[in-house]
């Protein structure tokens, strides 16, 4: 397909602490064996783009782990392929990205490369499935500078303070654009997915730089929404917004969800490829007990588990009891501890006997490589 | 072309029909049979090889390569997408002069020893791709180093009842090979070959060409060119090999094999010796409110809702409600709907069976595997 893909991988203006604190926001573990970054990349891949930009502005060490040559996403290619661009300091740029505007001022070389004709931006804290031709044909159609992808959904105060909220008139063209607006009700959420042409995207940076604008969703989306024709490509699937931990634990249980999973994993658009592991099967032990839950390869159950996720090789013990739960890979529960409402990080450990509890609208969370 | 030098060439030998296997084998190849989840039978000799440092790898096919060639692809599932070596589908090819199909293990190395030449290897490890056992083929090579043998034969303890189906040697205190018998009537030793081989690349062509021109010869390692060597006085030893190995040559044998990967006393599948494979992309299985799972081994992609009792389920089988799966293998993609009861069965890939139907009788002494092939649809009861 004739488009480049932008993916970045924590353009997020707030911080997911518990989750993010040692990983960009694209590298957090979702589903059992995936990370967020593999829904917007295989969306891509799904859709043909297979020249892909992952703009990634710090703590993405495990990104890089976790994306390498790109080999898994079919990206390891002499024809395109993945290329990583984290901050890169000469002249006047220098620091990490202070925003989208400013991360593709500083990448605009690899932008005026490419000899793609259209530019397809996505960040990776959304979880949807998408064709991405469709929205690049409605595009066309439109003649618009900006395809904004939104889903029309209802909010409530607390969810709104991180999206970008659209206003449509009747062709579709947006009329008002709010950013982290505080409200509640039923509105256009912008997916954080944008579809350009790629001249016009070089532009916008052209401009950006005249005029010191960093902010993509002030400085462009809000403030030129009258002299830009900006249109909204209306998505109706399985979303997903991971902006807390809240969120994420909500939307990590959904999967339990026969429908949900069956959208998301098995839709016509494609599979979700990931980082493959070669993990053996999942090794149920003669008195596991299992009921409503996901369970990655890799994982030997020798105890109780109950609508809950287990990542890939987690144990647990004889006896123990995980209820409601997410346990992220390498998660060792020792025999008769009891888990209810908990996330624990990688590499946990659970010793023998311990009560966790957290509460369904607060699960409690354990950090990474900690020892209970 | 002359490549860059390869210390050792592995051949892997995966033409055979695997006729002992029945249905299961009628449209692949022994080697593709699917195993343990979400393998299949030759992911434990290629993993073995690449976890031992062995990266020139011929594949030589025969009888239905065509889900073995698409399975192997270009190698990158086990690392083995190379700048030099790699991985090689070798099926017989047209020559000037003669032409013909493999004719018996020893030949097809024959037909292939301008493959081997290109590297210039000082051994040939000669493999079987129906096996399933995690070894370290370096230890070998290095015990062939040791004793300068013109050629090693791996060996494992067998109990002397089931002897006679195995080629069985004797060895003296050095490891010595002083007999070797296939399949003797009277075993004379329980050490049995387990059809792995380390040759010097020059002895065994030598010994090939012999063979070759041999007309009563039936082309074969066993048979013929390991007695051959045998008798011609040169150096061959014993390379005791102690841990999990099992020829999945019979159905009876593929069942018990999978079985073992149950519990805690068969065959552990672990982190330490990573056992490779091509995957389907496929989520975490899902384990639904009414389901019961025991000792079993349940892969990716599957969605349980019934009950699975010793057994092993391959990725993307759906099991609905109700249904009851026991001391079975379900392969890849298999739909069993509500209410079925799956007794001491395997199921092929891709199987759909029909609701409220019985397959299979309960594991007794007299019952026998009940094997469903390939992508067959079952929506009424089978005869009795």
């Amino acid at each position: 397909m004739n488009a480049l893909g932008i993916i970045f991988s924590d353009m997020q203006d707030w911080s997911m602490t518990e989750l993010a604190s040692h990983r960009s926001v694209a590298a957090i573990p979702f589903g059992g064996r995936y990370r967020l970054i593999d829904f917007p990349l295989s969306n891509m891949v799904n859709s043909g783009i297979n020249k892909i930009y992952l703009i990634t502005s710090s703590n993405y060490r495990s990104l890089m782990e976790h994306v390498g040559s790109g080999k898994d996403w079919d990206l390891s290619r002499k024809k395109g392929g993945i290329l990583m661009i984290p901050p890169y300091s000469a002249g006047e740029n220098h620091g990490l990205y202070k925003g989208r505007l400013d991360a593709l001022k500083r990448v605009l070389d690899y932008i005026k490369f490419s000899k793609r004709n259209y530019v397809v931006l996505s960040d990776s804290d959304m979880i949807y499935d998408i064709n991405y031709n469709k929205v690049i044909q409605y595009h066309e159609e439109k003649n618009s500078d900006i395809t904004a992808v939104y889903i029309k959904t209802d909010i409530n105060k607390s969810d709104s303070i991180h999206k970008i909220l659209y206003e449509f008139d009747e062709d579709g063209r947006a009329d008002d654009i709010l950013v982290y607006p505080v409200t509640s009700g039923n509105y256009n959420i912008g997916l954080n997915t944008w579809v350009m042409n790629k001249e016009f995207l070089e532009s916008l940076i052209y401009d950006a730089i005249a005029r010191n604008y960093k902010d993509f969703s002030f400085d462009v989306l809000s403030a030129r929404v009258h002299s830009l024709r900006i249109y909204g490509y209306e998505y109706t699937g399985f979303f997903a917004h991971i902006d807390s931990l809240q969120s994420y634990y909500e939307n990590s249980m959904k999967l339990l969800n026969m429908d949900t999973l069956q959208n998301i994993f098995y839709s016509n658009t494609g599979p979700i490829y990931t980082k493959t592991k070669d993990t053996a099967p999942a090794k149920y032990c003669k008195d596991a007990v299992v009921k409503n839950s996901l369970i990655a390869n890799g994982c030997i159950i020798e105890g109780t588990v109950e609508n809950s996720i287990l990542f890939r090789d987690v144990r647990v013990g004889k006896n123990a009891v995980v209820k409601n739960s997410i346990i992220m890979q390498h998660g060792r529960i020792s025999d008769n501890a009891k888990l209810d409402y908990i996330i624990t990080d990688t590499y946990t450990f659970v010793n023998k006997d311990r009560v966790l509890l957290g509460y369904s609208n607060c699960p409690f969370f354990i950090k990474k490589n900690s020892v209970v | 072309m002359k490549l860059a030098k390869k210390e050792c060439v592995v051949m892997l030998l995966a033409g055979g029909q695997g006729s002992r296997l029945g249905a299961l084998t009628t449209k692949i190849a022994k080697p593709s049979v699917p195993f343990g989840g979400k393998y299949r039978i030759i992911d434990f000799a290629l993993s073995n090889c690449v976890n031992s440092g062995l990266d020139t790898i011929g594949v030589l096919t025969q009888y239905q390569p065509l889900i073995l060639n698409s399975y192997i692809g270009d190698g990158k599932s086990w690392d083995l997408d190379r700048m030099y070596g790699g991985i090689q589908i070798l099926p017989p090819y047209q020559r000037v002069g003669d032409s013909e199909w493999y004719l018996g293990t020893a030949n097809s190395i024959f037909q292939n020893t301008n493959f081997i030449d290109q590297y210039s290897p000082e051994y040939v490890l000669i493999l079987s791709g129906d096996h399933i056992y995690k070894m370290d083929y370096s230890l070998m090579i290095d015990f062939h180093k040791r004793m300068d043998a013109d050629c090693t034969i791996s060996v494992i303890d067998v109990p002397i009842k089931e002897a006679s189906r195995f080629g069985i040697l004797s060895s003296d205190d050095s490891g010595r090979i002083i007999d070797f018998e296939e399949k003797p009537k009277r075993p004379k030793s329980t050490q049995a070959s387990m059809g792995i081989y380390v040759f010097k690349w020059n002895k065994l062509k030598k010994y090939l060409e012999i063979d070759d021109k041999n007309p009563d010869s039936s082309n074969d390692f066993g048979k013929d060119v390991i007695p051959l060597m045998l008798r011609s006085n040169e150096k061959l030893y014993a390379y005791k090999f102690k841990g999990y190995w099992k020829d999945v040559g019979t159905i009876d044998s593929l069942w018990q094999a999978n079985m073992d990967l149950l519990g805690e006393n068969g065959f552990e599948l672990s982190e330490d010796w990573i056992i490779y494979s091509r995957h389907a992309e496929k989520p975490p299985h899902y384990v639904g409110k009414n389901a019961l799972i025991n000792n079993s081994l349940v892969s990716e992609g599957a969605v349980i809702l019934g009950n699975v009792e010793n057994s092993v389920i391959f990725s993307g089988v759906v099991i609905e409600e109700n249904a009851l799966v026991k001391d079975s293998v379900i392969m890849a993609d298999v739909k069993i709907n509500k209410n079925c009861i799956i007794n001491y069965s395997i199921i092929d890939e891709m199987v759909t069976i029909g609701a409220n139907l019985k397959i299979g009788k309960p594991k007794g002494e007299n019952s026998e595997i009940t094997v469903i092939p390939r992508e067959s649809v079952i929506n009424k009861m089978q005869e009795e």
